[in-house]
Order: structure tokens, then sequence, then C-alpha cells
């Protein structure tokens, strides 16, 4: 046991150094909340409150317009658009992770030739960007008859290196002592997997999916091209429907819509955020 | 020297595209051969229209303009029983030129498309496009259009491209602030006139805030200033020579940076809409598309919104702009006749009047003037009537614009450079010059050879 130092009054963080730092984080939230802020109040503005200058920050309390909401709802069919991306981003999130965490398990874990070689190639798809891929994968799933179809908005995107890097980096960091002792236990790879390594690694799991299910949701390019008819919509592209390119936008009910896009997406990462953070601090400090 | 615009993945997926379409035009030769692509794929056929022909019809359309097209789609269906037209928004106009360029590559094309009187170029540069001129006949004569707007759609002494949702440059003015001024109620004979008038501006506030004259748009300012240039007398191009580098164009840009930096009576704006609408400017060029919403602007805002012709200098003219129906080369004949029909269903003028008085667009069939509610809306609201007027002195545009890639990106990236460093016209148009003769000479051989 190291006898710690006792601490002499000149050492102390200053008083005076810890506001400063208050200050400064104020001000950065202030910067990441101004634009939502805006987006909310807007969503509870007449449209001419919302183009008016010099602008108005407080929406009046004796006019909030709920009306924004249920114009923007029946605007575009917004109710299909929400289970169309909620179909997608279920089953896309869950078909990525499974794939990502075999893949993740086997570099981490298995011996096979050329494991380094084929790590590096999985490393540089990371590099390629995605509009590369987009002509190519628009042919592949049109000549399987998938334009326009559940499975075609799915599949292209079920292969994710962000999220196998991810993993396996954490898996990299499990104890070998756990490892060993499952295995004088007689346990194969998959029993390993699902009884050890799975639990430890509940963190990071929980934060690759969430990652993973926030893009999903938030997609726009790869639904826009391979979806033709407002059936098959995602509520990203739904918010098109919206604005024309030169009429009259009903701003309030834009915002509106924008609201409900981002809400889901809110409400997964409140219910999450703990893991995320126990996640993500986790592949800090062994990283 | 002008930075190359940004790399985007739009850009890249467009530039990519228009390669693929080449070598798909290359890769498919022999004309009428086989039987022509599939079709794009859709929803379901509702059962009661399942034994008829299918037409996908790819559009550009949200918002009201979306909303009328899909009605036209539904009146349509319902009033003959041999086609289903089946109506799928893609995006904007250049979305919509994508989703076209990867369903080529994919041989499962839309029928019908809107394309802007720019993106249908591209298409037709690669032999994409249909002939239309065999198609009209007793159901929809070609007299029924408007020369001008149609002839638009014109090269090779065919007809690629008819015209639906046309719009131009119309000239803005707040009845308010020119009251408050001292200002006939009336748009400026001239760009001379227009100055006087502005200098009568200054001292005017609104809310604090002193009124402006105008505002120049950073994006897609180039189709407004192509207006300017013509004005002048000089363009951005006679046929593929680039023209603006030449004096009439340099003094355009001048005029409008002297506006700037010297009268303070101007600047660049994200959206001059919304500037106008909140009545931080007094005047503004732009499309006639927007009437509505700054009607509905001024109305809430308790001011009163004027419509005029664009002013003169040298010369009165304006360009034209929107969009228009493609029909893709390789559908079948059959789904192709079938197309045709739509398009004659919306060249009825009661069809044409219905559109125009729910988009605010320009009405593209002549007749449809004559039809009641049109007529009604026409006399009752002369804003509405002035950009009908204003056809008379509308021009096609450049050719470099309309067919040299990103030839309005190289134009409207320059401008900024004047509208906001105060860099002399001079220098900025004899940069873009360059770039534009380069990018000219890349497709010069596939234009000519098309033109």
């Amino acid at each position: 046991m190291t006898t710690s130092t006792v601490d002499s009054p000149a050492r102390r963080p200053s008083r005076g150094g810890r506001v400063v730092r208050y200050v400064l984080l104020v001000v950065l939230a202030c910067v990441v909340l101004g634009p939502i802020y805006w987006l909310v109040t807007s969503a509870l503005k007449p449209t001419a409150d919302i183009y008016t200058y010099p602008p108005t920050w407080l929406p009046n309390p004796l006019h909030l317009r709920w009306a924004n909401f249920a114009d923007a709802w029946h605007a575009a069919p917004f109710g299909r658009f929400f289970l169309n991306s909620l179909i997608v981003t279920a089953i896309g999130t869950a078909g990525e992770m499974l794939c990502a965490t075999l893949c993740a398990y086997a570099f981490a874990f298995l011996r096979f030739p050329f494991k380094k070689v084929l790590f590096g190639i999985l490393l540089g798809a990371m590099m390629v960007p995605g509009h590369v891929t987009l002509l190519p994968n628009y042919l592949t799933i049109s000549d399987l008859g998938w334009i326009n179809t559940y499975q075609g908005l799915i599949f292209p995107g079920l292969g994710s290196v962000f999220a196998t890097f991810l993993l396996r980096q954490h898996m990299l960091t499990l104890p070998g002592e756990v490892l060993d002792a499952a295995k004088v236990d007689g346990a194969g790879h998959l029993r390993t997997m699902f009884r050890v390594v799975l639990p430890l690694s509940r963190p990071m799991l929980i934060t690759a999916g969430v990652i993973t299910l926030v893009a999903k949701w938030n997609d726009f390019i790869w639904p826009l091209i391979v979806t033709n008819s407002t059936n098959m919509r995602t509520v990203p592209i739904g918010l098109l429907f919206l604005k024309t390119q030169e009429g009259y936008n009903n701003w309030g009910a834009i915002m509106a819509a924008t609201v409900l896009v981002i809400v889901p997406v809110l409400v997964v990462f409140f219910f999450a955020q703990r893991q995320i953070v126990a996640g993500l601090t986790q592949g800090a400090t062994k990283g | 020297m002008v930075a190359p615009a940004r790399l985007s993945r739009r850009t890249l997926l467009a530039a990519s595209g228009g390669a693929a379409l080449a070598l798909t035009a290359a890769g498919c030769g022999g004309g009428s051969g086989g039987n022509g692509f599939a079709q794009a794929s859709g929803d379901k056929v509702p059962d009661e229209y399942a034994k008829r022909t299918r037409v996908v019809v790819w559009h550009a359309y949200s918002g009201n303009p979306g909303t009328a097209l899909a009605e036209l789609a539904k009146r349509f269906n319902e009033s003959q029983s041999d086609v289903y037209v089946e109506a799928q928004f893609q995006g904007s106009y250049d979305e919509t030129a994508q989703k076209v360029t990867a369903a080529v590559q994919a041989r499962k094309i839309p029928d019908l498309v809107t394309f802007s009187e720019v993106n249908w170029h591209n298409f037709y540069l690669n032999d994409l496009l249909e002939p239309l001129d065999g198609y009209f006949g007793s159901g929809l004569k070609r007299s029924a259009y408007n020369q001008k707007l149609l002839s638009e759609g014109v090269l090779k002494d065919k007809l690629w491209w008819l015209p639906l949702a046309r719009s131009t440059p119309i000239f803005y003015y707040n009845k308010t602030l020119f009251h408050k001024a001292g200002l006939p109620d009336r748009g400026p004979a001239s760009w001379d006139e227009w100055y006087g008038w502005a200098k009568q501006i200054k001292g005017l506030k609104v809310k604090g805030k002193q009124v402006k004259m105008e505002a120049y748009q950073k994006i897609d300012g180039d189709w407004q200033f192509q207006g300017s240039v013509w004005q002048w007398g000089g363009a951005y191009s006679n046929g593929l020579n680039v023209a603006i580098d030449q004096d009439p164009a340099v003094a355009a840009g001048e005029w409008q940076r002297k506006l700037i930096f010297q009268d303070k009576l101007a600047y660049m704006a994200d959206s001059p809409s919304v500037d106008f609408q909140n009545q931080l400017i007094a005047t503004l060029v732009t499309s006639t598309g927007g009437l509505q919403s700054m009607t509905e602007a001024a109305k809430q805002g308790k001011w009163e919104v004027g419509t005029a012709f664009v002013p003169k200098k040298e010369q009165q003219v304006v360009p034209t702009g929107g969009g228009g129906f493609g029909m893709l080369a390789y559908s079948p004949k059959d789904r192709k006749q079938a197309a045709w029909k739509f398009v004659e269903f919306c060249g009825k003028p009661a069809n044409s009047a219905y559109w125009t008085l729910t988009t605010g667009y320009l009405p593209v069939i002549d007749a449809a003037v004559d039809e009641p509610d049109l007529k009604k809306r026409l006399a009752d609201d002369p804003n509405f009537s002035t950009a009908v007027k204003q056809l008379d002195i509308v021009r096609k545009e450049d050719e470099v614009r309309l067919m040299v890639p990103n030839a309005n990106i190289l134009i409207y990236t320059g401008l900024q450079k004047i509208w906001t460093n105060n860099t002399p016209a001079k220098q900025v148009f004899a940069d873009v010059a360059g770039q534009l003769k380069k990018a000219t000479d890349k497709v010069r051989k596939n234009i000519e050879k098309h033109v």
C-alpha cells in the first residue's frame, strides 16, 4: 500500500478554475442544444412566427400550435413511414449486430491462415466511401429483384466494419484466465461465445447496437435510391414530402415532423445511456 | 482561381452515373431491337386495374405540385380503362435524374420522367430519350402548347422534352415599402429607374433594420444572373463558345458588386425569398413558382406583394426554368404509347389549368387560360397574370449552362466571389470562362453530334 501524500492547501484546485470549467461547459451545452431548442420551439409556433425577424425565441404560450404535428402527420403517410423505418431499423440492426459479433469473435479468438491479411482488408473496407458502392449495390439488389422491398432496404447494410472492429477490439481485452477456465471446463466456441464472451461484452454490444440503430434510422441516401413508391419510404425521406422546391413551405409542420423523427432515437439513447457510457469508458481505458 | 465545386456524394454519384450512362448507350446498340427494358418496381397494382397496361411516372414534385400530379394520375386512371398510371416521387430534379441513371444501369426503368430544363440534356446526349414527334395526333396537337416553351425541348428538329412545370424569374416588390418611400405602385421600366428608386429606399427601416433593395441567391443564383447578363446585352455562351468573360456579362457583374460594396443596397443571401418575406429587401428577382408563398407570408406580415416584368437594361428578356416530361427510349413500345395517353391527359386545357392553379407554374397549354377557374384567377389576381404575360419575353437558356456538366456550379461559385469577396467581375469571369472552356471541350464532340 502506497502511502498517500497529504495534499497541501496550495495544490487543491482553485475555486476560480472550477468556475471557469463550469462556464465553458454551459457554453458548450448552449451550442449543442441551441439548434434542438430552436427545432422544438419552432414546431410549436405558427409559421409566421418562425419567419419573423428578429427571431422570436420563446413561443407564445397562449398560441402554441400543436396543430403543426397533426398537419405533418397528415401531409404524407407518416404512419406508414414510421412502420417502414421500424421494420428496417429493427431487422437491420439485429442482422448487422449478428454478423458483426460472429466476425469479431472469429478475428479475436480463432486461429486461421492469413488472419492478419484478412483483418487488414476488413479495415481497408472501412476506408471506402459509402457512395462508391452505391451504384454496384443498386445493380445487385436490382438483379435480385429487391428494388422497392424490405429486403432491398435491409441487406446491403448487414456487413459493418465499424461494429465488427469495435467488438473485436473489446473482445481482445477480455481476461484470458476466464476464457481458459471455460476451455478447461470443456466449453466449445458456441458456448464460450454465448456464456462467456457476450455477457462480458454487454456494454460494448449495446453501444455498437445503438450506434448502428441510429445510423439505420437516419439513413437517407440508400432508402431514397432503392425505393420507388411512397408506401416503401422511410421517415427521413418522408420529410422530403413536406418540403417543396419552389413554393410555400409550412415550416411549422416540417419542424414538427422532424421532432417526430428524432424522438424515437432520443428515447433509445435515454434508456441505453448508462450502458453506452460504460462501454465507451471501458473501451477508452483498456484500448 | 475558382475552387472546384466541393465533391459531395450526390455530385460523385451523378458523375459516375454519367459515365455509366455512356457505357449503357454503347452497350445497347441496335436501336429498336429487343423488347425494351423491364419496368421500375412499385406498389402492387390495385385489382380493378390489374388488366391494364401499367405506366410508371417518376417525378420531382412534393408539396402542392406532388399532390396535384397524384390527383391528375388518379383522375386519368378513372377516366379510361386501358392504362394505369403510377406516379412515384423521387426527390429533387437532381435526385430523380440520379435515380434514372441507376435505373437505366439496372435495366428497370420508369416510362415517363419529369426532368429539369438542364437535366434532360444529359439523357438526350446519351441517346436515352424517345423523340415525341410521332405521338401527336387528334388527342393532343403540337400546336396546343405554348410554342416558346415547347421549342425549348427541340433539338435536331425533334422534340424530346415537353413542358409541364415551367417558371421564370419575375420581379417582386413590396408595395407597402414602395408606398412609404413615395414610389409609384408599379415595377420599374428599367434597371436604371430601379437604381434611382433604390436611393429613395435608403432610410427606411423595418424592425429597426435598414431595408435594402435586393438580395442575390447564394446557391443556384446563376439562373437569375443569366437573365441579368442577357439584359446587359451579353450571354454565358453563344452556342458552345463561352462568352461570360466578355464585356456585357462583366458589366452586369460589376453592377451588382457596386450595389453591394459601394451603394450598400444589396447583399448575398442564403434565402432571399425569406428575407423578402421579412421585408428586409424591397425587391427581388426570383421564380414565379414562389408567388404563392410570397403572398401568404405578406398576408401574415400585413404588407402587400406586387409583381412586374423583370426590368430591362439593353434588352428586356428572362430565362425559363422548371421541369417537363421526357420519355425513356428503352421502354417497350406498348408502354410508351400508354405513357403518351397520360401526357395527352395532362395536355387537356382543363387539366393544364388545374395544374397551374394548384401549383403556381405557368400554363403550358395555350387554351388553359380560357378555362373558367383559371380565367377568373388571372382576372382577380394581377400578380398571378404577370408571369403569364411575361411569357412573351422568355428565351431558352444558353447552351453551355444547359449541356455542360456542372456549368451552373462553376458560375454560381464565381458569383459568390463577387458578392462576398468584392472580387472584380472581370477577374472572376476570366477564371470561370477558363473552367467552362475546359469543361466544354471535354463534351464538345458529343454535343456537336447531337445538336
